[in-house]
This record gives C-alpha cells, sequence and structure tokens, in this order.
C-alpha cells in the first residue's frame, strides 16, 4: 500500500498490518502519533474518527489505544496504535483535532484508568456513579469479587432459591 | 448559571422512542442555553461480560446491546470471528444473513415512523407503528424463534435453514405493509403541525458531518452518500441493486424523509433478495465452539444499522476468550457530541422531536 510507504518516509512506523482492502493497522509510539494524525488528517483524506479504543495488556504491563479513523473518498479505514505504559497510563488528549475525543476519552478514563491531559471533561462521570474500586474494564478487576463485597450474598430466602430448594428435595426423595 | 435560568432534567422516562437517557438543559424562557446528556441507566457492562466468556457463549449477550435491532450486533460480532478464524460461509447463508438484516431495518424503520409522530402528540400512528412491526415480528419468531432477541446468526452461517413456505409469507407481509404506507403519509407527511415543526429543526451544519463523523440518516440528510452497505460491501450487498438515498436540508424534516424513502428501499431489497436467494448450505460446520481458539489478531467490522454506522472492534489473543471486544454504535456521536451542541438555542418543546429524529439508543453508548 503507498500510503505505509509514505506513513514511513515520515513517522516511526512500529508495526503494520493490512488486514483487508479497506482496513489497515499502523503502530507508531506516543511522541509520533498527535503528527500522525494530523497528518492523516490534513494531507491523507482520513477526515473522520470513527472510535477509539483501549485494550488491557496486562501481562505485558502496557495499554494499548486505538484510533480508528475513516476516509469518505477512499473509503478506508485505519487503526492507529500505540502503547503506553500501565503504571503510569498518561497521554496527551486530542479532542481538539475532533471534537467527539473528548467523549470517548472520558469514557477510557473512567473505565481504564487512562489520563489524557487537557481533556475539559475527564472526571467527569459517564456511565458510572459514585465508583469506588480499580476502573472496571482493567483485566485484574474482578467482577464477581466486587459484587459480593459490595452487595453480599444474595438473600436467603428469596422466592427464586425456595424454588430451588423445593426442587432440590424433589430431586433427593426421586432418588430414595 | 444565573438566576434567570431554570436547571431541567429531561429524561430518564423517555420521549418516545429514545431510550432511557436523560438530557440535563438549562432553561431561559422556553429557549435551551445549555444542555448534557447523562447516561448510564442501562449499562449492564457487555464488554467486560464477554472478555469472560467463550466466545459462542457471548451470542446471547450481543444481541442486547440494541433492543430493538439486535440483529446488526449477532452479524457484526459472526463476521469479525469469521474474518479472524478464516472461515468462509456459504452463499446461502449470507443472503439469508441480508434477508434478516434488511426485516430487522424494515421494523425498527416503521416503529420509528410512527416514534417520531408520538413525540409530536400524535398517538395513533405510534400504535399503527407499534401493530404494524408486529407482522414482521411474527415472521422473526417463525424463523428463529425469538421475536425480539433471535440469536440466529452464528459464526458459520446462520442456526437453522429457512422453514418452508416461508419467502411467501415474507412477501405477503410486504405487500401488506406497502399498503399500509399511504394511511402513514397522510397522517404524518401531510399533517401541517408535523411539517410546520420538521422544517428547519435541528439544523445541522455540514461540515460538522465529517468532523464528528456523523453517519446514517443523519449524514444523509446533509447530502452526503455515506452508507457502509455501498461503501463496505458485506454479506449479500454487493449483488443487490439499489441508490444510496440523500436528501438536501440537513433538518429534522429531511431525515424524515430520508427514513421514509428508506421504508420503501428495505421492502425492494427484501423482495430482490427472495427473488435471487440462492440454494444449498446454510452454514458451514466449525470447529468444537466450546474449545475454538482464534489465532491471535484484531480487527473492525461494521455494517449499516438504522441509524448510522455500527461497528465491532474485536481483538483476539490467541485464547479462546477475546482479549477485547468493542462496540461502537452510532448513537455514541449523535446522543452526546452531536445532541449537547444542537440542543442549544432550541425551544423546550422541540427536544423529543430532535432526540427521536437522531434516533438515539442508549444501550449502545454504555455497552
Amino acid at each position: 500500500m503507498e500510503i505505509l510507504e509514505r506513513l514511513r518516509e515520515r513517522f516511526e512506523v512500529l508495526e503494520e498490518k493490512v488486514q483487508r482492502d479497506d482496513l489497515i493497522f499502523v503502530g507508531t509510539t506516543g511522541k509520533n502519533l498527535i503528527p500522525m494524525l494530523v497528518y492523516l488528517k490534513e494531507y491523507e483524506g482520513f477526515k473522520t474518527l470513527v472510535m477509539i479504543s483501549c485494550v488491557d495488556w496486562i501481562e505485558e504491563g502496557k495499554f494499548q489505544l486505538s484510533y480508528n479513523l475513516w476516509a469518505p473518498k477512499q473509503k478506508k479505514n485505519i487503526i492507529v496504535k500505540v502503547f503506553i505504559d500501565r503504571k503510569q497510563p498518561n497521554f496527551t488528549t486530542i479532542y481538539r483535532i475532533w471534537p467527539q475525543a473528548e467523549v470517548y476519552e472520558r469514557e477510557i478514563h473512567e473505565m481504564f484508568g487512562v489520563n489524557f491531559e487537557g481533556n475539559p471533561t475527564q472526571g467527569e462521570e459517564l456511565i458510572l456513579e459514585d465508583w469506588d474500586d480499580i476502573p472496571p474494564m482493567r483485566r485484574d478487576f474482578d467482577t464477581l469479587k466486587y459484587s459480593m463485597e459490595k452487595f453480599g450474598e444474595r438473600a436467603p430466602k428469596s422466592r427464586i432459591n425456595i424454588r430451588r430448594e423445593i426442587s432440590e428435595q424433589y430431586d433427593e426423595w426421586r432418588r430414595k | 448559571m444565573s438566576k434567570k435560568e431554570v436547571r431541567l432534567f429531561i429524561g430518564p422516562q423517555h420521549p418516545g422512542v429514545t431510550g432511557n437517557m436523560s438530557v440535563e438543559v438549562l432553561l431561559k424562557g422556553d429557549t435551551i442555553t445549555w444542555a448534557k446528556t447523562h447516561i448510564g441507566y442501562l449499562h449492564r457492562g457487555f464488554e467486560k461480560l464477554m472478555e469472560r466468556r467463550i466466545y459462542i457463549k457471548s451470542f446471547p449477550l450481543v444481541c442486547r446491546i440494541c433492543v430493538p435491532e439486535p440483529d446488526t450486533n449477532e452479524e457484526n460480532f459472526a463476521r469479525a470471528l469469521e474474518e479472524l478464524g478464516g472461515i468462509d460461509i456459504p452463499e446461502r447463508a449470507k443472503w439469508i444473513r441480508t434477508l434478516v438484516l434488511e426485516l430487522s431495518r424494515l421494523q425498527m424503520f416503521i416503529m420509528w415512523y410512527g416514534g417520531i409522530a408520538g413525540s409530536m402528540g400524535l398517538s395513533t400512528p405510534v400504535q399503527w407503528g407499534i401493530g404494524d412491526r408486529d407482522y414482521i415480528l411474527d415472521l422473526f419468531e417463525e424463523l428463529t424463534g425469538g421475536r425480539i432477541y433471535h440469536i440466529y446468526i452464528m459464526p458459520g452461517g446462520v442456526r437453522k435453514d429457512l422453514p418452508e413456505g416461508f419467502e411467501e409469507r415474507v412477501l405477503k407481509v410486504m405487500d401488506m405493509i406497502e399498503r399500509r404506507l399511504p394511511e402513514y403519509d397522510e397522517i404524518i407527511m401531510e399533517n401541517a403541525v408535523v411539517q410546520k415543526r420538521l422544517k428547519g429543526l435541528a439544523r445541522i451544519p455540514k461540515e460538522w458531518v465529517d468532523e464528528m463523523g456523523l453517519t446514517g440518516p443523519v449524514a444523509r440528510a446533509c447530502g452526503f452518500p455515506y452508507d457502509v452497505r455501498k461503501d463496505h460491501p458485506y454479506e449479500a450487498y454487493p449483488y443487490l441493486d439499489f441508490d444510496v438515498i440523500t436528501e438536501e436540508g440537513c433538518d429534522a424534516w429531511a431525515m424524515l424523509l430520508v427514513r421514509r424513502r428508506e421504508i420503501d428501499l428495505s421492502i425492494n431489497l427484501i423482495r430482490q433478495i427472495i427473488d435471487r436467494m440462492p440454494g444449498g448450505e446454510f452454514q458451514v460446520p466449525l470447529p468444537n465452539v466450546l474449545y475454538w481458539r482464534i489465532p491471535p489478531g484484531e480487527t473492525y467490522v461494521k455494517s449499516e444499522a438504522t441509524r448510522g454506522e455500527f461497528g465491532y472492534y474485536v481483538v483476539s489473543d490467541g485464547s479462546d476468550k477475546p482479549r477485547r471486544v468493542h462496540v461502537n454504535g452510532p448513537s455514541f456521536v449523535h446522543g452526546i457530541t452531536l445532541l449537547e451542541r444542537l440542543l442549544v438555542g432550541q425551544n423546550i418543546a422541540d427536544v423529543a422531536p430532535i432526540m427521536v429524529s437522531l434516533q438515539t439508543c442508549p444501550p449502545e453508548m454504555e455497552r
């Protein structure tokens, strides 16, 4: 693909993969990300930001941020990937390039704890309310343990439990 | 906030077919001076739950991400897994999938068509819309066993073949709906109240479309021919004959016209599909799904939902569970970034028509 060559000339490209005719993955460093996004937007026609996504690679101690761009004329997607340190997850906002990035970054901050410097609404609640644990989409967050600690065991004599007891008694009776 | 302004929450009880989300507004008289979307009333943590389940167990989950239109989710997720797992599906499965997707689009549009009238106080078309949608749900029940959630599209094809005589029954329902549509038009399109209120309402500046990533009927109402079915043809869409519907006007009326014409297009496409439905196998055997490991990789697949581009970003690490599934619905941008900007300067009574025009669907914002 020609676009990959042009990107290689200008920026540090760590990895690249052509997944489909209309989908390319490009990995780069944190320093190169914003210049690369601006270049793609202004010169390559990738005018639209489709989404920002975060992946937790806990074994390697890294977060992967994926910036998905769409070129309406060429009808192509490009996903720019960047890895950041999991212990100090700090990065820069891109909401000045695309306004909707602000909400995506707010969600990633809430769900993964990634800090986007310069985002005006970061820290405001988007989905969770009064959250008091580690960010829930991280791989080391245990949903079952959290719910047991927070809400306790299920009430002992709920209607479902009574029904379960009856069916267990019935099973026992049948075994006899 | 000055003392002349009133702070008001609209929702989470929804005004029409918008779902449980709330909009916080500041009012000066009747005019909105500031708006903020609040979501989180429907958060069930689908993306987190999917990380703890083997792939096949996620299928009953993904359809719940958008309640009125579940098939887009199933199809997207199945297509992503097929792409990562290197599975080719038979032709007939592609056509059956397309049929299900179009039926699903059609029922959503019919419900929406009634819903937009409901948001302006016309309660009759709402009942008609819900009622006529039910005929399509009956078809789904016959085909899949479920009315709302189908869990019908699986990796490798579809779960079951079409029942005998199903095609004729689909055509019969299409004829019936086509006969009913002029009555809808008469009561909605030719209604002076609807015309007066929707024309010029929620006018979107054209430069916002590319800048914010607006898709679907919202972008097409601004004259941009963005349709995933054409831009990135999937399943059987490359073989079908249709044009992208666009309107000029960028306002709620143009969005209504686009969606009204989409109903005709969907009926047309369903007839084409039934006409050209190929024979053969409807699924290919998968590896044992309980121990199905997908090679490491990532992909982004997308399809055209009624609201816009619906995308799935799936990352696999080589195990039997996904590392990350990110569901990106069009409402995320339409319902938060766009709605907050559009509402400023509007009348308080127009909040419901604007929300319904953008067709927000909260479950896909807060997966």
